[in-house]
């Protein structure tokens, strides 16, 4: 068996920040990223859907460039580059020609330095987004589902409970004062890592992280609201409407143990035993063999990039024939047979077999073909932004590997219970009232 | 002015250093003696392997039998074999620590596949098996058949689906790409038969490229895939004619009309050309310079200025025999029209006014930039030797594609927009609630409305 092991280079600057490097010098590209510790979990009260309108004004303009000079100094030097808001962090990166690293650090370092932004250039990006959100969720058949749905059911704690795209009322309150104040709080050196991934030396990649971020003065450690959840002693259901999709919809959560404990490992076996694709026992069960459902897929969504509350959950859209109980009932047996039985032998060794092939595979990947190492340089920053650790991309897989049967059938009773789930039914709207609609 | 004024860059923002050179892997090419073409290409970032077993028919060659044959036939292929029982396929898969896909679109079949190393060889066995030996059981068939059923009905409650399902039946009429997807009573009617003549039709050796890209040794592999598919005969399939695709003159308006809708879908397309044309480079500069890239005009002007949608983009579609070139974007219902007026307006500069010097190079180094980018991974190298066997382009096409890029005039980019960019004769697509927008779309052109199911309303 041959392991993958990345070199990994770590060092903190002076002001906090954060710099991991790891070298490869196969093709000339390099992939840079800031991560800065602050997601849409804890936004403010008030401001639903705030930390991802922020994380668009971060391309509106800063301290040395203007609205739209970010852009078009990355892709004029053959690059391309994105940003994303997830629930712990928020994520700014490029992949660039090799050439370009300076240059894209002196844009990310001006940007954390300071924003330059004005009221023309957050209404602009209020209506983005709220056409961001037609496009992806109020137009598009079971749009949101059941990201945005499960949360309100799920949870009690507004942290994790909220929309996080936002109510348009509350990103229509948002001011650019709320924008400046978000930005000092969080947006500070010592609340950020920088990753450089690729055609870059670590001597190189050191001594240019000094020069255009080292000036940069840290803040005051930022306040983060306690994301904790009361415990949860019964199932919770809710119902949503489904406004074009034809099939009925579910998704069930279950709440999730602390990550990097023993149990987490253990779930997350268990979750590929369940969710593993066209061998998984749920898509196995509810669309190939009883054929209730036409999609049953789901898992633990980003397993690595989450510092708070979450769940595994189960998305399936079922045929109309089968009334929700009916599809429930036979998600239920699935999950009772593991809850008794376990998994058996070969099936723990298929799973950690893929497991490891995925694994690779998330490393490598890309956000689409122009984005190489996009995993690699996810995973690095939630373990060095969540535990001051890099090298844990190195070492993480042990803990997976060395699951037994044991554990899964611990964890499966512990977890897979009705009193630690949430399910959210997404029901079609009658077709008569659609049409006079 | 439409487009954003832009300043000067600070003297502050750091030079570009040198270019570092870039290379690109061997290939290792050959054609078994059953004319199996094999393609091989290094690439040792993590220890894996992925590839594609294509064969070069797809659902264009088989429409006259029923819309989606081809696919439907790709999906039965995984479900079983004469040795291996669906359920066995996918739990040898996980054993493996492989992904497979298999499916079709109108010029090719294929079979996708990953995982590791260690495993290539069993992992190879296992598409040979597909390709050869699937046995299309009769309930496994009726089960995908009947998802199948769900799926067409599903699909037509997307914008995206129908905004392309409706341009593509205005610009190709009666030539099989005319139709993306088949219809409730075609599925219904399919037939196990009609899915193993399809397959005893396209899938065979004299038809197919297997190509692979990963940490492996090629004598070695090369040595593996003549044991495993050596002994594998037979013959292409016959070409077929097509119906010759009609040229819509005259701008033209399609109202999809779909209740509930809370925002616009436009889509506006015309005729291009395809891969193989000599025009193709400059095209893919234009195209990427109009609406191609974040930093393109058209993204500044109705995103980054106006604010009117997320989403705006444009592309040069190119199938086999033909290729055509799109505009969209998702917008608010009330800017449905200003939308297709800077659409339009943009893409009009661009047929009158040379592109300035600066911009051009911008638009080069980004184009030529991000074509190296897929170096970096086994799938992006993929993806790219894909292109290049699938259309049968040089041999020194990726070696050649930057500098082609950056010998393209100021004074090529206009004419090439003239060319293709044929704004008086764009098809144009809006899907949406039709109340809100029929009166914004008929400023375009005479316009049809039809509704979700793809029936003329009045």
């Amino acid at each position: 068996m041959k392991r993958l092991q990345v070199p990994i280079e770590y060092k903190t600057l002076k002001n906090g920040l954060g710099v991991v490097i790891v070298p490869d010098p196969a093709a000339p590209v390099v992939t840079l990223g800031v991560y800065y510790k602050i997601g849409f979990r804890l936004e403010p009260q008030g401001r639903s859907g705030f930390a991802h309108l922020f994380e668009h004004m971060m391309f509106q303009g800063s301290e040395n460039a203007a609205k739209m000079q970010h852009i078009k100094l990355i892709n004029s030097s053959g690059g391309v580059l994105n940003g994303s808001t997830m629930y712990d962090v928020t994520n700014y990166y490029e992949a660039v020609p090799s050439n370009a690293l300076e240059r894209v650090l002196w844009l990310e370092a001006d940007r954390m330095r300071a924003l330059k932004v004005d009221d023309e250039n957050l209404k602009n990006q209020r209506d983005v987004v709220k056409e961001e959100v037609r496009v992806n969720v109020m137009n598009q058949p079971y749009g949101g589902f059941p990201w945005l749905d499960m949360p309100p059911v799920a949870f009690r704690n507004w942290a994790n409970s909220h929309n996080f795209y936002g109510d348009f009322v509350d990103l229509d309150a948002a001011s650019l004062a709320d924008v400046q104040s978000f930005f000092r709080t969080y947006y500070l050196p010592n609340n950020a890592v920088l990753l450089m991934l690729g055609d870059v030396t670590p001597e190189d990649g050191f001594a240019v992280a000094e020069k255009y971020f080292g000036g940069i003065p840290a803040g005051a450690p930022p306040p983060f609201a306690d994301p904790t959840e009361p415990p949860q002693k019964e199932e919770r259901r809710g119902h949503v409407e489904e406004k074009f999709g034809t099939l009925p919809a579910m998704a069930i959560g279950y709440v999730m143990p602390a990550r990097r404990t023993p149990d987490w490992f253990a779930m997350a076996m268990l979750d590929q035993a369940l969710h593993g694709g066209r061998a998984g026992r749920i898509h196995r069960e509810l669309v190939l063999e009883k054929q209730v459902a036409v999609e049953a897929d789901g898992g633990i969504d980003d397993i690595f990039g989450y510092n708070g509350p979450t769940q595994m959950s189960t998305r399936i859209l079922h045929k109309p024939e089968y009334s929700s109980e009916q599809t429930l009932a036979a998600f239920d047996a699935v999950l009772r047979d593991v809850r008794e039985k376990g998994i058996a032998a070969n099936e723990l060794e298929e799973i950690k077999v893929k497991w490891r092939s995925d694994y690779y595979s998330t490393l490598e990947g890309g956000r689409g073909g122009y984005m190489p190492r996009y995993g690699l340089m996810h995973l690095l920053a939630c373990f060095t932004l969540f535990d001051k650790e890099p090298a844990l991309v190195n070492s993480i897989l042990d803990g997976f590997l060395s699951v037994t049967r044991e554990d899964i059938q611990r964890v499966a009773d512990k977890y897979l219970k009705p009193e630690n789930r949430a399910i959210v039914f997404r029901t079609p709207v009658s077709k008569t009232v659609k049409e006079a609609a | 002015m439409a487009t954003v004024v832009t300043a000067e860059y600070s003297n502050m923002v750091p030079a570009l250093a040198p270019e570092r050179a870039v290379t690109w892997p061997k290939r290792t090419k050959t054609r078994l003696a059953n004319g199996m073409e094999v393609v091989l290409a290094e690439s040792h970032s993590i220890p894996k392997f992925h590839g594609e077993l294509y064969f070069r028919a797809g659902n264009a060659l088989v429409s006259g039998r029923a819309p989606g044959l081809a696919e439907m036939t790709a999906t039965v292929v995984r479900t079983g074999t004469a040795k291996r029982t669906s359920r066995q396929i996918e739990e040898d898969l996980r054993r493996l620590g492989a992904d497979l896909g298999s499916s079709a679109g109108q010029d090719n079949s294929g079979i996708s596949f990953a995982g590791l190393s260690e495993f290539a060889e069993p992992i190879l066995e296992l598409v040979n098996e597909l390709a050869r030996d699937a046995a299309f059981p009769e309930a496994e068939f009726e089960r995908e058949r009947r998802q199948k059923l769900e799926e067409v009905k599903l699909e037509r409650t997307s914008p995206g689906f129908l905004a392309g399902e409706r341009l593509r039946k205005v610009l190709f009429g009666a030539h099989p790409y005319g139709i993306v997807s088949p219809s409730e009573a075609q599925v219904a009617a399919y037939r196990r038969e009609d899915l193993l003549e399809t397959y005893r039709e396209i899938y065979a050796p004299e038809n197919a490229l297997l190509l692979l890209v990963g940490d492996f040794e090629p004598a070695a592999m090369l040595k593996s895939i003549e044991k495993i598919f050596g002994n594998w005969q037979g013959k292409k399939p016959a070409a077929k004619e097509s119906a010759v695709p009609p040229r819509p003159q005259g701008r033209r308006v399609y109202l999809v009309h779909n209740p509930g809708s809370v925002q616009t879908q436009i889509l506006a397309g015309v005729h291009a050309i395809t891969r193989k044309h000599p025009d193709w480079v400059r095209l893919g500069l234009t195209n990427s310079l109009y609406g191609g890239a974040f930093n393109s005009r058209l993204v500044m002007n109705i995103r980054e200025d106006k604010g009117y949608t997320y989403s705006p983009r444009s592309g040069v579609s190119a199938l086999r025999q033909h290729g055509y070139f799109t505009v969209s974007a998702a917008v608010r219902n009330d800017v449905v029209a200003a939308s297709l007026t800077e659409m339009f307006y943009e893409l009009d500069k661009l047929r009158s006014l040379p592109v300035p010097a600066a911009e051009l190079a911008d638009a080069q180094n980004y184009v030529a930039g991000i074509f190296s980018m897929g170096l970096a991974t086994q799938d992006g190298l993929l993806s790219q030797l894909s292109t290049v066997e699938l259309n049968e382009l040089p041999a020194d096409y990726l070696e050649t594609y930057r500098e082609k890029v950056r010998s393209i005039t100021s004074g090529e980019m206009l004419s090439t927009a003239r060319k293709y960019f044929d704004s008086p004769n764009m098809q144009i697509v809006v899907v949406g609630e039709r109340a809100q927008i029929e009166e914004q779309a008929r400023l375009f052109g005479p316009t049809e409305v039809f509704d979700a199911q793809g029936n003329k309303l009045e």
